[in-house]
């Protein structure tokens, strides 16, 4: 599948063992036989691949500052990459690229539990942090569904969220310092032990940029204590729309469940198969509401819960009544994807987000697109804070299906935007979705965004060709300063 | 005296800061001006956003609400009453210590400072709260980030480096907020007698519990007058831990609270009670009308009790907040202030001077001089949004 990236400059590629001798000088670390590297040739978004010229693998912030130094002295785009485990290609290598794996960075540095926090290095295991602290009955909020592979410094790239994001926020909420190493070597910390920072936020700024400012080398997140009590409810419905309903009437009154998901008959079908989760298969929709707090609070709240599932038409429910039977109930929602992958060859998930009530519209859309691309679609929504994941099954084998299952995805995030919603929950832009941020951003939303790419790596050395169109320019919404009859950055990549 | 402008659109804020650019002319821009916070600047011309107000859209189901710049924080506070819901970030009115009265200005000027209550601990910060926004930058181009939805990464989250800037980025002309849902019922556990070692401790025990605490402030006695209300002992320290939500869990939490601390003086705010302790405490309401420095000092938990040994000799009044996180000065000259801040750099920490008197705003910096990198990096994106530097030039560092 043919990819476009930034124009290559074949002259890095042709110093090629020159590069490799001299990073050799700061770490022993480097892959680059044509066999050794396959494995860093792609990351979740399985279906583009590229080598780089080399993968360097250092091991201390020291050498990832040299590392970076000699590139931007020598003009050597540079792609981090942390565990590989991203669904929108962020970390995909370009040809003349030094991939910077930063998977020997895997430990932890601190369990602080005065401070209530954990210094990690960027590539421990989201779940890693939670183990670490589980013993003192702390817990790491964020739990991405990769969260057993996915690692803490890509989940600051990306802002992963995961199902208990409405009630405990993402990446953004839970992270409390980084330490980060600019393009020219510039090592900076940024926040710490402390709550806020004073100047601009530039913690905030890091988290979710996808590897395009800065590498990250260190993170401190917040850890909180686990709920005395959490309960689970399954809910099933008749339709989407008396499940969405549900779901605007929960939060309507006052109720903010850990987590809320539903998933469509497709996917609860396919997720039992797999996971034999225990769920009823005569529904159109299920309900999964996590509650948690005190056990008086939680058995008031299950009650709550149940009886406006009852007002929005419930056709079933089941409220867990123990801890086994709770992680019963997601099992099979925790396996969505896994479960996907026996229905076909190959699918990709979707990541938009929505306003809550926009749910049944869009899910029809997307059977109505289903019908229409001849594909076959299974749908799974974190119902709370409005992230839809839905699932195009296709063959890759067939090229023309892989390109049909790609203008699906486009349609669905296209009119994810037009109902008032966003291109990318969690999962970022990436390459897959770079060409759609004109939907949501005409030129000048972009040029801003660029203006600030500039201020931190002002030869657009760090992972380029990611999250910013570069096959065409969005349409103009306003003004925009052209100094002097030039674009200030001349070099910035144009679309 | 400047010239002040009052757009009424987003349209006539770019027209303005356009014309501004090609004239190199700089730009104050007010809200309200409520709040008297950050170097003081000379400016030729003010944009007020005053004009721009009222409230665009606000689904409650939904859980955001879209307003102008320019809306009474009041405003919005009423109207998601209405609905049962608030802003979770719980925003200090700083009219008190500004005026000694409450006014607690636009959200614009809320955003732009990036104060939160004393839930922050719990809820997040104010820049958790903000979704998304439309702004013009320093040449004149109208900008957009973020949406109305929680859960977003589609570009840079400029949400956050625009909130806490002080206007020094843009000029926001629309911002979209998280909104809550108000806690069914709320009390306040309070210990009385204890020194801020106990204080500390007793923090850390509570906030290490699975029992939710929403606010943890400690005065200590010679600082409790801090408070005016009358249910409060006035002859010794107090430390209330805020715990909300539904009433019976609230009541099952402060009888745990009552048998962990079961060998301490302590007592209960009832829901009337907690309301008005945690609104003084949220507005500064005890140092209205001071003349001295009122400070914010962030540190670690376990930083904090070491700074107040090492200035136990030194007179000031503080009070600690977020559980141990930030202590709330009340400084009285600027040599304390100085050997303060040092303390707070050496300790991965910082002191923000929130009100001081216009000698030291002409002249000093109210925040804790950052590292000559973090300093480069930040003039650098400060260019990235405003080239010429013409929106509150010098407001929060000089030369920025």
């Amino acid at each position: 599948m043919p990819l476009t990236l930034p124009e290559v400059d074949n002259a890095v590629i042709e110093r090629k063992d020159k590069i490799v001798d001299d990073l050799s000088k700061i770490t022993k670390n480097i892959i680059h036989s044509e066999d050794e590297i396959k494995p860093y040739e792609t990351d979740g978004l399985s279906v583009y691949r590229q080598k780089p010229i080399a993968v360097v693998l250092p091991e201390t912030t020291d050498q990832v500052s040299k590392i970076l130094k000699y590139c931007y002295e020598k003009k050597i785009k540079v792609v981090p990459r942390g565990a590989g485990t991203g669904l929108s290609g962020g970390s995909i290598p370009l040809a003349d690229c030094i991939l910077l794996g930063m998977g020997k960075f895997n430990k932890i540095l601190e369990t602080d539990f005065d401070n209530r926090c954990v210094v990690a290095q960027p590539c421990v295991a989201n779940l890693a942090i939670t183990q670490a602290v589980e013993h003192k009955n702390f817990y790491y909020a964020p739990d991405p569904s990769s969260q057993l592979a996915c690692s803490i410094g890509g989940n600051v790239a990306e802002n992963s969220g995961g199902v208990h994001s409405l009630k405990y926020g993402t990446t953004t909420n839970n992270l409390m310092g980084v330490e980060i190493v600019l393009m020219d070597g510039t090592i900076l910390k940024l926040g710490g032990k402390h709550l806020d920072s004073e100047g601009y936020d530039l913690l905030g700024l890091i988290t979710g940029s996808e590897g395009l400012l800065g590498v990250v080398t260190e993170v401190t997140v917040r850890i909180l204590k686990k709920p005395e009590s959490v309960r689970a409810v399954l809910i099933g419905f008749n339709s989407i729309e008396d499940s969405g309903n549900c779901v605007a009437d929960i939060i309507a009154k006052g109720i903010v469940p850990a987590g809320m998901e539903i998933m469509d008959k497709p996917l609860i079908i396919a997720t039992d198969n797999y996971a034999k989760a225990g769920y009823p298969r005569d529904v159109e929709a299920l309900l999964i509401v996590e509650l948690d707090g005190t056990t008086s609070e939680v058995d008031t709240l299950i009650e709550k819960v149940l009886d406006i599932a009852k007002m929005n038409k419930a056709s079933y429910n089941r409220a867990s009544n123990s801890d086994e039977e709770r992680i019963r109930f997601w099992k099979g929602r925790k396996a969505a994807f896994t479960a996907c992958g026996v229905l076909a060859p190959d699918y990709i998930c979707m990541d938009g987000s929505i306003p809550r009530n926009k749910l049944a519209d869009v899910l029809g859309y997307i059977n109505k697109l289903s019908k229409k691309y001849k594909l076959n679609v299974a749908n799974c929504f974190h119902a709370g804070d409005g992230n839809l994941h839905p699932l195009i099954m296709f063959d890759s084998n067939d090229p023309e299906e892989l390109k049909k299952a790609e203008d699906f995805g486009a349609d669905i995030l296209k009119y994810c935007v037009k109902v008032g919603g966003v291109l990318s929950g969690e999962h970022g832009i990436g390459v897959e979705k770079r060409e759609l941020m004109c939907e949501m951003f005409n030129d000048n939303d972009i040029q801003q965004q660029l203006n600030i790419k500039n201020a931190f790596d002002e030869k657009n050395l760090l992972n380029p060709g990611k999250v910013f169109p570069i096959l065409h320019r969005c349409a103009e919404g306003g003004r925009m300063h052209i100094h002097k009859g030039r674009d200030k950055f001349p070099d910035l990549p144009r679309f | 005296m400047s010239e002040i402008f009052y757009p009424k659109d987003e349209q006539d804020v770019s027209d303005f800061v356009f014309d501004s650019f090609n004239k190199n002319n700089p730009i104050e821009i007010i809200g309200h001006g409520s709040k008297k916070i950050g170097r003081i600047i000379q400016c030729s011309q003010t944009l007020s956003l005053k004009l721009m107000n009222g409230i665009l859209e606000y689904f409650p189901e939904e859980l955001y609400i879209k307003v102008l710049p320019g809306t009474p924080l009041n405003l919005i506070e009423s109207a998601l009453k209405e609905k049962n819901q608030n802003l979770g970030f719980e925003p200090n009115d700083l009219g008190y210590i500004y005026k000694g009265q409450s006014d607690p200005g636009s959200i614009g000027g809320v955003v732009s400072c990036n104060l939160s209550g004393p839930g922050r601990f719990k809820n997040g910060a104010l820049r958790d709260h903000v979704l998304g926004f439309k702004a013009v930058n320093g040449s004149g181009a109208k900008i957009k980030s973020g949406g109305t939805v929680v859960k977003n990464v589609t570009g840079y989250d400029l949400s956050k480096i625009v909130t806490g800037s002080y206007g020094t980025l843009c000029a926001i002309t629309e911002i979209n907020l998280k909104v809550s849902p108000i806690p069914d019922f709320e009390e306040t556990f309070v210990i009385n007698n204890l020194n801020y070692i106990e204080a500390i401790d007793i923090f850390n025990k509570a906030l290490d519990s699975s029992l939710e605490i929403s606010g943890a402030c400690f005065f200590s006695e010679d600082n409790v007058s801090f408070l005016t209300l009358n249910d409060v002992k006035k002859d010794t320290s107090i430390l209330g831990l805020r715990i909300q939500g539904p009433k019976s869990s609230v009541v099952e939490r402060i009888q745990v609270l009552n048998k962990m601390f079961k060998d301490q003086s302590t007592s209960v705010l009832d829901t009337y009670q907690t309301a008005i302790f945690w609104r003084e405490i949220k507005n500064l309401e005890g140092y209205a009308n001071s003349e001295n420095f009122i400070c914010k000092i962030s540190l670690p938990i376990t930083n904090m009790g070491n700074f107040l040994k090492h200035f136990k000799n030194l007179k000031f009044k503080y009070f600690l907040d977020w559980g141990g996180n930030i202590a709330w000065c009340e400084i009285y000259n600027n040599s304390d202030l100085d050997q303060m801040r040092i303390f707070c750099l050496k300790h991965d920490g910082y002191l923000t001077v929130i009100k001081a008197n216009d000698n030291f705003r002409q002249r000093e910096d109210f925040l804790t001089n950052s590292n000559s990198n973090l300093k480069i990096l930040s003039k650098k994106l400060k260019e990235s949004f405003d080239p010429k530097s013409i929106l509150n030039p010098n407001k929060m560092y000089l030369g920025i």
